[in-house]
């Protein structure tokens, strides 16, 4: 656990993106349940005054909500505003705002392809680089940005969503390297499935006896990967099997990888009724 | 057909499957009042028509919330005690906690409460809260708990009550009908001798309910199917629930844990004081009724 800081006032405060999501919520109650404030931001208003102030009264602690578009670069703007005006200061972000739409590639909008891009990669570089100029001084601020072990394999049927996953991963890997300097750390989160929604649920439950043993539960990855954050680790992927598979598909060739996912992929997904995708052709 | 239970009116939660609606059937048989409450306003709407077909003349209203968040709590308790006030007579004459839930995998609530924590224990703990002046208000009145054999696997640890960091379903079950006990425990304790309310714990016994199958994996729900194929029907166990609810000369029982009737050991763990006075701080805490003083971490 962070040691207040004697010197200050502050306690700290943890900027938490996503924050009504699964995810995003076990974060939450995770920060809360070691005393530390927090600023927490998602699309709708109404999940994020419910979570606040359930926070606050189990837990004793102060939260700051924020309605925000991170996609929007103007509503970014707006809350960054508000941060300067109101002078906070942040000891760590938590960067859980991510989205997928899953299924083939020529089956998406190009609305939901740019949608993926610009949550997964492009908001959440604009969080880390808007929000370090409000970092707390005198402690080491912590950044934990949410990737997926997809971020290891190229991934068919979740390609877009993979490849911004691997960017945030490689990033994630440079910049820390860059913030050694700045006392700041960053942390990257590898999750396989969690059981978060019902749909996730059933997703795993698709899977079989894979989905079974690579799940894990959302408290349990966020109370690790704080720990890991505070030792200053560099990767966090939860659960041996998902280590184990990171490290195997990190030995076959990136092409065979990708092709037996697509096959276990496809037999999941008939396994929920759904029929291997027609990809429509234009006419030659 | 009888009126014995005319003009007494009951609150049953998780009122419209299993346990919960073989209860309501039962006091509307005997000429209850039943407010029941459920999650589906379909299912509301039929076990409604279908009470009201048993019993013409027994008052049925069916009230529709998610007993998971507490905001729907205090706003079915609210509805509850209009209800009653809409009657000329508000008196509450027992509450059946009985809805609860079973989760393989760990969710949080919207309110960032472990499921299971959020439904089987806090959910109870606050609707009681909530419908105590209209229990007061009757001559005796009862509030009981469903609980379960299974608070026998609940130890729960101080650091980390929802097992978040740790979580595994059945432990967290347990727990919770763990909790359920010492609550009882502690709200008669706090009530006090000679209060108009008691409180007692039941354990239903193994009873034929879809508990186990609710969005749980198939595995899960494969080993609950072949556990209650040896339970008894619903209506069985709702016997000796609606007995706890309603049976007068039980009234200065000191008993806390009860199968169909009859008084049960429940675990040591279950009838420690200094436990069940720490869970109820907790509870208070964590559902804001601590008069907003704020502690430690749940």
């Amino acid at each position: 656990m962070m040691p207040p800081d004697p010197a200050s006032n502050h306690k700290p405060l943890i900027a938490i993106t996503g924050a009504t999501g699964g995810l995003g919520r076990a974060f939450a109650v995770e920060c809360a349940s070691r005393s530390w404030d927090l600023f927490l931001t998602d699309l709708a208003p109404a999940p994020l005054a419910i979570l606040a102030s359930s926070l606050e009264t189990t837990y004793g602690i102060s939260v700051v909500t924020h309605t925000c578009d991170l996609t929007d670069p103007s509503s970014r703007a707006q809350m960054f505003d508000r941060i300067r005006d109101e002078s906070i200061r942040f000891w760590g972000l938590i960067n859980v705002a991510g989205l997928d739409h899953e299924g083939p590639f020529f089956e998406q909008s190009d609305r939901q392809i740019r949608s993926i891009l610009r949550l997964n990669i492009e908001a959440t570089l604009g969080m880390i680089h808007e929000l370090l100029p409000f970092r707390a001084p005198l402690t080491p601020f912590r950044i934990i940005n949410v990737a997926s072990l997809a971020a290891f394999y190229p991934m068919p049927v979740k390609a877009t969503y993979a490849a911004s996953k691997r960017f945030l991963l490689d990033f994630s890997l440079a910049l820390r390297e860059e913030l050694r300097g700045l006392g700041a750390t960053v942390t990257v989160l590898c999750p396989a499935g969690m059981p978060t929604t019902a749909s996730c649920i059933a997703g795993i439950e698709a899977q079989g006896w894979m989905g079974q043993i690579t799940t894990r539960d959302v408290g349990r990855v966020a109370n690790q990967t704080l720990d890991a954050a505070l030792a200053g680790r560099v990767i966090v992927i939860p659960g041996g099997v998902n280590r184990l598979l990171q490290i195997l598909g990190g030995l076959a060739p990136a092409s065979l990888v990708a092709r037996i996912i697509f096959q276990r992929w496809t037999s999941a997904r008939q396994k929920r009724n759904w029929i291997s995708p027609a990809i429509p052709q234009v006419e030659t | 057909m009888d009126n014995e239970l005319h003009n007494h009116t009951y609150v049953v939660t998780g009122a419209t499957s299993g346990i919960g609606l073989a209860a309501a059937e039962i006091l509307v048989r005997r000429g209850a009042g039943v407010i029941g409450v459920g999650r589906s306003a379909e299912r509301c709407k039929a076990v409604e028509a279908h009470l009201h077909h048993i019993h013409p003349d027994a008052p049925v209203h069916y009230l529709v919330a998610d007993l998971s968040l507490q905001k729907n709590i205090h706003q079915v308790a609210d509805e509850i005690l209009n209800q009653l006030a809409g009657t000329g007579k508000p008196v509450l004459d027992g509450l059946l906690n009985n809805a609860g839930t079973f989760t393989y995998w760990m969710i949080l609530t919207a309110e960032g409460i472990e499921m299971q924590w959020a439904v089987n224990h806090l959910a109870p703990f606050l609707l009681t809260h909530r419908l105590i002046p209209a229990l007061q208000a009757a001559p005796l009145a009862r509030v009981v708990t469903v609980s379960s054999g299974s608070h026998r696997h609940g130890w729960i640890n101080w650091n980390d009550p929802q097992l978040r960091r740790c979580y595994n379903g059945l432990r967290a079950y347990g727990n919770t009908k763990l909790a359920n006990i010492l609550f009882t425990l502690e709200f008669n304790r706090r009530l006090g001798t000679g209060s108009a309310i008691r409180a007692f714990a039941a354990n239903p016994g193994l009873v034929k309910t879809d508990i186990g199958m609710k969005g749980n994996p198939a595995i899960a729900g494969l080993v609950w199917k072949l556990r209650r194929s040896g339970g008894i029907p619903a209506e069985e166990s709702a016997r000796g629930i609606v007995y706890l609810l309603t049976e007068p000369s039980i009234q200065e029982s000191t008993e806390v844990y009860w199968k169909h009737g009859i008084p049960q050991h429940a675990s040591r763990r279950a009838l420690d004081p200094a436990a069940a006075t720490r869970l109820w701080v907790l509870s208070e805490k964590m559902c804001g009724l601590d008069g907003g003083n704020r502690h430690d971490a749940a």
